[in-house]
């Protein structure tokens, strides 16, 4: 379970004010917002990438930031984190890359060929084809190939949560319905709780046991997707109409 | 242009035209409070610096001695700063030794014994030359390399990816480059000493007519073991200046890539004024 408490943060203004959010263990949790409204500051803040100004964050009821000493390396294990532009090594293969993700200890314990097979494995697991990319470098993949790179980097480890930072961000549409068939199928076939960030509000809604949102620095929903489609709220009925509008106008421009 | 009259009825003249008192003791006010206030904030900026290289020098020490740090790693470094630096630091220290000598040579042939020339040259090279050349050298070709590499990495989130994968970027980006720098740049100015004093003495053999035996009798004549030691007392401190300072900055960095580029640039005036200011430290200290 992740539960988000009083989460204040400001950069040059208030970014999040007050965020109080719980998500339950095996559930698939999507988090909309406008561009701003801090969602992607909220995930960061789960592994103290960005540290709140007020308030904690608890994994499975430990605090990461008010945890025993060590807690912290403990929670950024259990967990794989996506990045919105993948964040792969420049410098590393694929191969290194997802090595990166297997924890330091199991890696000394590990045999190569061992590593090679969780590598092997978790490539494939993400549709990649090992044999033609497991060599090349980052720059030799196209946006597509590095966003699978980046979730098979981060399942390798076998994380009990997974965090989704804008997944499907500047992919084409055939590419951004790939990934989305993959955060779904690896979701349930992982039995991770996974946490979704994204634009992409039908997918949310498609795809996720709950959904919440986020506007200037407060949640101003969270509830089932039938709730978000039936919600009252007029921000949230405004941020679902002009979310469908982009939608159809994608789609038209496809 | 004619102002309108405002609806609230105030007067819509400006009030420079109404007080011309105000108007000159507000900017001698405000020039004063703009300058305390600019004061503050180098203050505080130096601080938050020093600060901050206080807690990176402490973290890169508490990952070498738990043996966080990679072994290969350092050695990649070494290689980086040490042996892909070597034309660079030859030129430089080539350069440095004929220009010392023809400059001595002119000044000094007139009115001194000739071999005065060979000692200094060997006293410029080894005491000064030598390791403040070749720490700004490695600050345009490593330090300001290091800072943009991970600046980038800043930027496009692979030191984010790093921490979220449960590695310390401190033990696998910071300390190996650290101890790297610490190793490599006392070999580099000792190389550049080496080959500053050879140029040196060939130029001195052009430019005044003296001879090698002459050259090296006068280099014997003031030489301290000492000498050596405090050039490469020097070279340990900028080798570990350097590379703190840079990756400080590069972890620091903000923005895309004109952030990248802007803290370079400040990285690469810090680590200048940071090895003189240490130069201008060393005489004082060791030279009593």
């Amino acid at each position: 379970m992740i539960r988000y408490k009083d989460i204040h943060k400001a950069f040059d203004i208030p970014v999040l004010q007050g965020v109080d959010l719980t998500v339950k263990t095996g559930e698939m949790f999507a988090l909309f917002g406008p561009s701003g409204a801090g969602k992607s500051v909220l995930l960061k803040t789960t592994l103290s990438l960005i540290v709140p100004d007020y308030g904690d964050v608890e994994i499975a009821g430990v605090s990461v930031y008010d945890g025993p000493p060590g807690s912290l390396e403990a929670i950024r294990k259990k967990i794989g984190y996506v990045f919105q532009n993948a964040a792969l090594f420049d410098s590393l293969t694929v191969f290194g890359n997802v090595e990166m993700g297997l924890p330091e200890e199991e890696l000394i314990k590990m045999s190569r060929a061992e590593v090679a097979r969780r590598v092997w494995d978790a490539l494939e697991i993400v549709n990649l084809d090992p044999r033609e990319i497991l060599r090349k470098i980052p720059a030799e993949l196209s946006g597509g190939m590095k966003k699978r790179v980046g979730i098979a980097r981060a399942i390798v480890g076998r994380p009990e949560i997974l965090l989704w930072d804008e997944p499907t961000t500047g992919l084409d549409p055939i590419n951004t319905a790939a990934v989305e068939r993959l955060i779904k199928r690896l979701s349930r076939e992982l039995e991770v709780t996974s946490l979704l960030v994204t634009h992409e509000v039908e997918m949310g809604l498609t795809i996720c046991d709950r959904v919440a949102m986020l506007h200037s620095g407060t949640l101003r929903f969270c509830g089932t997707p039938q709730e978000f489609r039936d919600s009252p709220d007029r921000v949230v009925r405004a941020f679902v109409d002009r979310a469908a509008a982009f939608a159809a106008l994608d789609m038209a421009a496809t | 242009m004619r102002m309108l009259p405002r609806i609230d009825g105030r007067d819509p003249t400006p009030p420079k035209n109404r007080c011309s008192l105000r108007v000159v003791a507000l900017p001698l006010t405000s020039a004063v409070a703009g300058w305390f206030a600019k004061l503050g904030r180098a203050y505080r900026i130096t601080l938050d610096h020093a600060g901050a290289l206080g807690m990176l020098t402490w973290a890169s020490i508490v990952a070498i001695v738990r043996l966080k740090v990679s072994g290969r790693e350092v050695l990649t470094q070494m290689h980086v700063m040490g042996v892909q630096s070597l034309p660079i630091v030859f030129v430089t220290a080539s350069l440095a030794g004929i220009v010392t000598s023809q400059q001595g040579g002119y000044q000094l042939v007139s009115s001194s014994p000739r071999y005065v020339l060979g000692t200094l040259v060997v006293q410029s090279i080894v005491l000064e030359l030598g390791p403040l050349l070749t720490a700004i050298v490695l600050v345009g070709r490593i330090g300001a390399r290091i800072t943009a590499e991970l600046g980038t990495m800043v930027v496009s989130e692979q030191i984010d990816a790093f921490k979220s994968l449960g590695r310390d970027p401190i033990a696998v980006l910071a300390a190996p480059r650290i101890i790297a720098g610490i190793i490599t740049m006392p070999l580099l100015v000792a190389f550049a000493d080496v080959i500053g004093v050879w140029a040196g003495m060939l130029m001195a053999g052009v430019s005044a007519d003296l001879g090698q035996e002459t050259f090296l009798y006068g280099a014997r004549l003031f030489w301290h073991s000492w000498d050596l030691f405090y050039g490469l007392s020097k070279a340990v401190v900028f080798g570990f200046v350097i590379p703190l300072i840079s990756v400080h900055m590069g972890l620091r960095t903000k923005g895309g890539a004109e952030g990248v580029g802007l803290q370079t640039t400040q990285a690469v005036m810090f680590m200048i004024l940071t090895i003189l200011i240490v130069d201008a430290m060393f005489p004082p200290l060791l030279l009593q």
